[in-house]
């Protein structure tokens, strides 16, 4: 059996108004919902962007006058740069799962979700290597308002990209014990819309955190 | 000095029929923000009467229809069915527009006030800096380098033009009778407020911001007196302390800590007589303070007071070792400034931030155990018996009560 | 597809959840759930209301010494946030539950163990801000706790860890719900049921359900970040750090100001299904009450600098903020004009929820021309954070939101218990409440104008307040008194009330057409909507007769008020019938509803066990078992299906 949403949405006795899976409308409801949670976040971000008393500071470099230790600018952008192809290559491999889930494809469903999956853990395995370097040089989350607002935003959307991975794994399981076919189509649609949104966040957090300097 | 408002009267006497009680037209209201007395508080009430009179207008219209719809549309036995009228485009786009209208009214006084008020004060007028403490007031003159606290001295016919700012949380800066009221909201960008007394008299102010325990202590008077009167006020302020401690000191160390409590009364007696008491401080006669700006508070149930009279001299000397000085500014005597500066507190009326007359008694009550006098108060108990309230800071003192009289007698010789 | 009756199946075994107090735990039943809110709310309005009690007795005079400073602190700290979060927004929350999928055609909520989840989050999260009671630790900060007084350095205690933590708690339950209603409206309306047939309380509640979806988000980021500041140490609201007091201001207003018309909204509703009921009249204007809803709404969320003008915004945003704000009076006020216009003309019976309905209009007027006074930067300056504010959010609160919830509890009663309240207790209720309500916040206009500021522990003696105050004490024992006679009511009518039958009112819409209580099925057949009110409606007369009714149900009970028999109620001769038993079960009609389950009950106890966990002493691993099984609760629950096989 698939998952109870998907048994929600294709019970057939079950008429709705609009003829679209209640999912479908949950999860755009919840996309708009989230777009204040990381408005809220980003505008917090850039309200403060300058603002913070002691470094290291995203786009500059830093000395600190107590002690003299010179502090490199934090953010790395090549590497993010690296890590943001690797989330936007994700969406397209889903993009492509979920065209074989609705072809009824269960070998490409099955390699394209755990592409996704993989890209989207080598995006958390890049925030990783990002926030422990960060913290190595001296960034920490209570460190200034830059490095609380910045670990905040960005926090917060790793956790939204491995709520994603975990909801993906999921999918790939029930894919690999019963198959997914056209009719868990609506279920991996609502997770890709989620990945792709997780994704555009993503690409306004790297536009107006990391390349506006 | 409040009743002569003919408008702010008619409100009430409106209101107090519809509500048909005529007790809150009787009261005395010594705070109210109506027939303010300066041209800001003006403003704000011009406003406020337009708006209480549309208002009136509108709860008269909407209230009387109700009440007619209700009277005249009650189902009796036998009423046939209504007709079924589902809506009149007529009278909707009417009811529409009208209250539009109603607030187009309101809006250009509106706009016009908010930048009229908000424009820069006059560059000659008085500069007063307020910080917000919990739960008391700074005020500081720059342009002549006086420091005070919770008591504040306008010269009337005179703009003052105040910077707000806070040192610790969010307070808010209200005068009723002169307007307001303006947030202290930041540290190091203050906000402003500027306003021109009209009157000579006393008014209350308030914190209007809720700022944690003791919010409703942090209270304030202001003074708005006639221009020489601050002049001398301020010549007062910027002198050094009344008592002058360095006389006393010899005079307390000569007769030993054993002296006669005769010898030291007569130093009590002599000394605070320095500045003189014909000299004009500029200061508001205490006896002729309005019932409204002397504080009734009551004292807390349990702390006790035995000592009656203190000795100031002697109270100088223990003032000058107490733990006090770490917090207390006396010019001359010491530097800090976590709490109030005491230079002329004897020259003030209340103490504890409007809380209580400032006498020789609550003087010492205050300073025996000050966390019982004002809840969430940072000023630790110095009182020997003083009992410790819970959370408050560690007891700071082991003084008796007649070395707490002294330290009083002290303070209050500093007018 | 809408199920046809189905020849009766023969009842299979009874499941464990559906008797008893399992029943009530593993409920996937929108109307249980709205029962659960009502009753959970109502608890609170009680607790709210003893806080406000002992607030006004300590300010009946001059320097009262009932409670000391900190407990005042918290009681009106505790009073604002149990109104607003745990009495008038579930209190909404128990008729969308319970109204909206009736009055749309649907047999439950779009997602029903996720409607489960959000009562019992709910629950969880007014109990856990309550706890704080007993460690005499309730939050001090004021319900809308400003920076930086709310962060560790100015307020060092617990109370503080459980206003965030429980408010953050509560939001889940009010986005989670929201989700679900947006859904629901939007796609189980039955057929024929378009959006411009909506009763005006479902209209209400879509309206309100954006809100809160659109404007949560803000106060989940504000308390996240405080969450962070006070626990991990980081510097969104530290002062010295560089941060600006004023984020908290605004995040927290960005939310506050639409979570006025969340609180509002759903008392419009009520009162607009009220009026046209006992005015025997269609309500007046009904595009227009649509239009204006969502107009308030949209304009709700450009006007929450309103609460700041005393902050120092600059002459250009006071102007902004103050225009905009009197804008938003423009489709309030033609609300209230067409509310007159519905009655105008009509054959009006004075039932309590008709009273209760009148006193929302009458006195919500008083708030919003406080309202618009407000408006108005500089008179506002004179006004803001005086008790003349707690005078005009009484209004609009209590004189608004109260009034309509009250209504709609007195109107919808026998719907769902199937019982009808007492209408002299009733109306002494109204009486009283309307009088103490007057009595309590009129003065409190008075207190304000005469320089009373507001959130004092104590006043001094000759200030020109002492008068006010004792009204306003005197007027909070009268509404202590109505509040009582409404729990009597309650209590009584609900063990021995008059049987109601489908419509004791002569309603229109069609939640009337189906016994009360209703069957767990709602509909056996899902209607097909012609009109906006079905039930009067002649031209289609199909509807009524298609849906099966209980035998107890085709004896109309009619309350026969205004004129001689005011108060009278005809009840059907067999007043022992049992009204569940009277109607056909769903496994008789063949309906698949979902199965009960405790998994949403699972997954909230694995939340608590996380916020446990963080406020004591900050136990990792107490947070992590909690988050442990709040993932395992969610997807036991995620991966069984809703409903049997079938």
């Amino acid at each position: 059996m698939a998952t109870a949403a998907l048994a929600e949405a294709h019970d057939e006795h079950h008429y709705t108004s609009t003829g679209l899976p209640h999912t479908k409308i949950a999860i755009w409801a919840f996309i708009g919902s989230e777009c204040f949670f990381f408005a809220s976040l980003i505008a917090t971000y850039l309200i403060y962007k300058g603002r913070s008393v002691v470094g290291p500071f995203p786009h500059t470099p830093w000395v600190d006058p107590a002690t003299g230790q010179h502090f490199k600018p934090i953010l790395n952008i090549p590497v993010t740069s690296a890590s943001t192809f690797v989330l936007l290559m994700s969406s397209l491999a889903m993009v492509l799962a979920h065209s074989a889930v609705v072809r009824g494809d269960r070998k490409w469903s099955k390699i394209w979700l755990a592409s996704t999956a993989l890209l989207g853990a080598t995006f958390l395995g890049f925030q990783a290597y990002e926030f422990t370097s960060f913290v190595h040089e001296g960034l920490k989350i209570t460190t200034n308002l830059f490095g609380s607002t910045f670990f905040t935003l960005t926090g917060f959307h790793g956790a939204h990209v491995t709520a994603g991975v975990l909801w993906l794994v999921t999918m790939l399981f029930i894919d690999f014990k019963r198959g997914l076919g056209p009719r868990d189509a609506i279920n991996v649609d609502v997770m890709a819309l989620y990945w792709h949104f997780v994704d555009v966040v993503w690409i306004a957090i790297f536009t107006l955190v990391y390349l506006i300097q | 000095m409040t009743g002569h408002h003919r408008a702010r009267r008619l409100y009430h006497a409106a209101l107090t029929t519809v509500f048909a009680l005529g007790l809150a037209a009787c009261s005395d209201v010594p705070n109210t923000i109506f027939g303010a007395h300066s041209e800001f508080g003006h403003a704000e009430d011009r406003l406020t009467y337009l708006l209480l009179t549309l208002g009136g207008l509108v709860f008269v219209l909407v209230e009387g229809l109700l009440l007619f719809v209700v009277l005249k549309f009650r189902a009796r036995p036998g009423n046939p069915t209504p007709k079924q009228t589902h809506g009149n485009t007529t009278l909707e786009v009417t009811w529409t527009l009208i209250p539009a209208l109603i607030l187009a009214f309101i809006a250009v006084p509106t706009v016009r006030t908010i930048f009229q008020t908000q424009e820069k004060a006059p560059a000659d007028a008085l500069q007063v800096e307020v910080i917000g403490h919990q739960w008391w007031w700074e005020f500081r003159y720059p342009q002549y380098k006086v420091t005070t606290a919770n008591e504040l001295y306008l010269p009337v016919g005179r703009t003052v033009s105040f910077t707000l700012q806070t040192n610790d949380v969010i307070h808010s800066f209200w005068i009723p009778q002169l307007g307001g009221k303006r947030d202290l909201v930041h540290r190091n960008k203050p906000n402003y407020l500027w306003f021109t007394p009209e009157s000579s008299f006393v008014w209350n102010g308030f914190c209007a911001e809720y700022c944690g325990t003791s919010h409703s202590n942090m209270r304030f008077r202001v003074f708005t007196v006639p221009q020489q009167e601050f002049e001398a006020y301020i010549a007062h302020q910027q002198s050094g302390p009344a008592f002058p401690v360095a006389q006393a000191t010899p005079a307390d160390t000569a007769k030993g800590k054993g002296a006669a409590p005769v010898a030291a009364q007569q130093v009590a007696q002599t000394t605070p007589a320095a500045p003189g008491p014909s000299e004009n401080t500029g200061t508001w006669p205490h006896d002729k303070l309005p019932a409204w700006s002397v504080p009734n508070t009551p004292l807390p149930a349990g702390l006790t007071m035995t000592a009656e009279e203190g000795d100031a001299a002697r109270g100088a000397q223990l003032f000058k070792a107490s733990p006090c000085i770490a917090c207390h500014t006396i010019q001359g005597v010491s530097p800090g400034t976590i709490g109030p500066n005491l230079t002329h507190v004897g020259s003030r009326t209340t103490i504890g931030g409007g809380l209580y007359p400032n006498d020789l008694k609550h003087l010492a009550m205050w300073i025996k155990d000050a966390p019982m006098m004002k809840p969430g108060v940072i000023m630790p108990a110095m009182g020997k018996d003083a009992p410790q309230v819970p959370g408050a800071p560690p007891k700071m003192g082991q003084y008796t009560d007649q070395q707490i009289a002294d330290i009083a007698a002290y303070l209050s010789s500093l007018k | 597809m809408a199920t046809t009756v189905a020849a009766p199946r023969a009842a299979g075994p009874k499941h464990k959840y559906e008797s008893g107090i399992w029943s009530w735990l593993a409920t996937t039943d929108h109307k249980r759930i709205g029962q659960l809110y009502l009753y959970t709310a109502l608890a609170w309005f009680l607790v709210g209301g003893i806080e406000a009690f002992i607030i006004r007795l300590q300010l009946y005079g001059p320097n009262g010494r009932i409670v000391s400073a900190e407990t005042y602190n918290q009681l009106f700290t505790m009073h604002g946030t149990t109104m607003i979060f745990m009495a008038i927004m579930p209190l909404s929350a128990a008729f969308f539950n319970f109204l909206v999928p009736l009055q749309i055609g649907a047999r439950d909520v779009a997602f029903p163990r996720l409607n489960a989840f959000s009562y019992w989050v709910f629950l969880a999260g007014s109990i856990f801000m309550n706890v704080s009671w007993l460690f005499h630790a309730a939050p001090d900060g004021g319900w809308f706790a400003y920076a930086p007084l709310n962060t560790r350095v100015y307020s060092p205690g617990l109370n503080m860890d459980f206003w965030v933590i429980g408010l953050q708690i509560l939001g889940l339950s009010s986005l989670a719900a929201g989700f679900n209603f947006i859904t629901t409206i939007i796609n189980m309306r039955a057929p024929g049921m378009h959006f411009m047939r909506m009763p005006v309380f479902t209209w209400a509640t879509f309206v309100t359900q954006f809100l809160i979806v659109l404007s949560f988000p803000f106060i989940t980021v504000a308390v996240t970040f405080l969450l962070f500041d006070r626990f991990f140490g980081t510097n969104f609201y530290e002062i010295a750090a560089g941060a600006d007091p004023l984020l908290w201001q605004h995040l927290f207003w960005l939310f506050g100001h639409p979570e006025v018309y969340i609180l509002i909204l759903p008392a419009f509703g009520l009162v607009s299904e009220v009026l046209p009921t006992f005015s025997r009249k269609p309500l007046f204007g009904y595009p227009v009450m649509v239009y204006s809803l969502i107009l308030i709404a949209f304009l709700g969320f450009g006007v929450w600098a309103h609460h700041m003008f005393a902050v120092g915004m600059g002459p250009i945003a006071d102007s902004i903020f103050g225009i905009t704000t009197m804008l938003i009076a423009i489709p309030t006020g033609v609300k209230i004009f067409n509310w007159l216009g519905t009655m105008w003309g009509g054959s009006l019976r004075f039932t309590t929820p008709m009273l209760f309905a009148i006193g929302l209009v009458s006195l919500f007027t008083i708030g919003g021309i406080s309202g618009v006074m407000h408006s108005s930067p500089p008179s506002d300056l004179q006004q803001t954070d005086s008790y003349f504010v707690v005078a005009h959010f009484h209004y609009v609160l209590f004189g608004g939101s109260m009034m309509g919830l009250f209504a709609g509890i007195y109107y919808y009663f026998p719907k769902i218990t199937g019982r009808l309240m007492s209408e002299t207790l009733g109306k002494w209720h109204f009486w009283l409440t309307f009088i103490g309500m007057n009595l309590t916040f009129f003065p409190m206009h008075f207190a304000g104008l005469d320089g009373m500021p507001r959130r004092i522990w104590q006043y001094d003696a000759n200030q020109g307040w002492d008068v006010d105050n004792h009204i306003s004490t005197i007027g909070a024992a009268i509404l202590v008194v109505a509040t009582l006679i409404f729990v009597i009511n309650l209590v009584r009518s609900r063990r021995s009330g008059a049987r109601a039958g489908n419509d004791p009112w002569g309603a229109p819409t069609i939640e009337w057409s189906i016994p009360s209580p209703p069957p767990a099925y709602n509909y056996a057949t899902i209607p097909t909507v012609r009109s906006r009110y079905p039930m009067w409606d002649m031209k289609a007369p199909e509807l009524t007769a298609s849906v099966p009714h209980s035998p107890a149900g085709e004896k109309e009970v009619t309350v026969k008020v205004g004129g001689a028999t005011a108060g009278h109620i005809e009840t059907p001769a067999d007043t022992q019938l049992n009204a569940e038993n009277a109607h056909p079960s769903a496994h008789e009609l063949g309906i698949v509803m979902p199965t009960p389950t405790i998994k949403p009950l699972l997954a909230t106890l694995g939340l608590c066990v996380s916020f446990f966990g963080l406020i004591w002493h900050r136990h990792v691993p107490i947070i992590i078992l909690g988050g442990v099984i709040f993932v395992a609760a969610l997807y036991a629950w995620l991966l069984t299906p809703l409903e049997p096989e079938h």
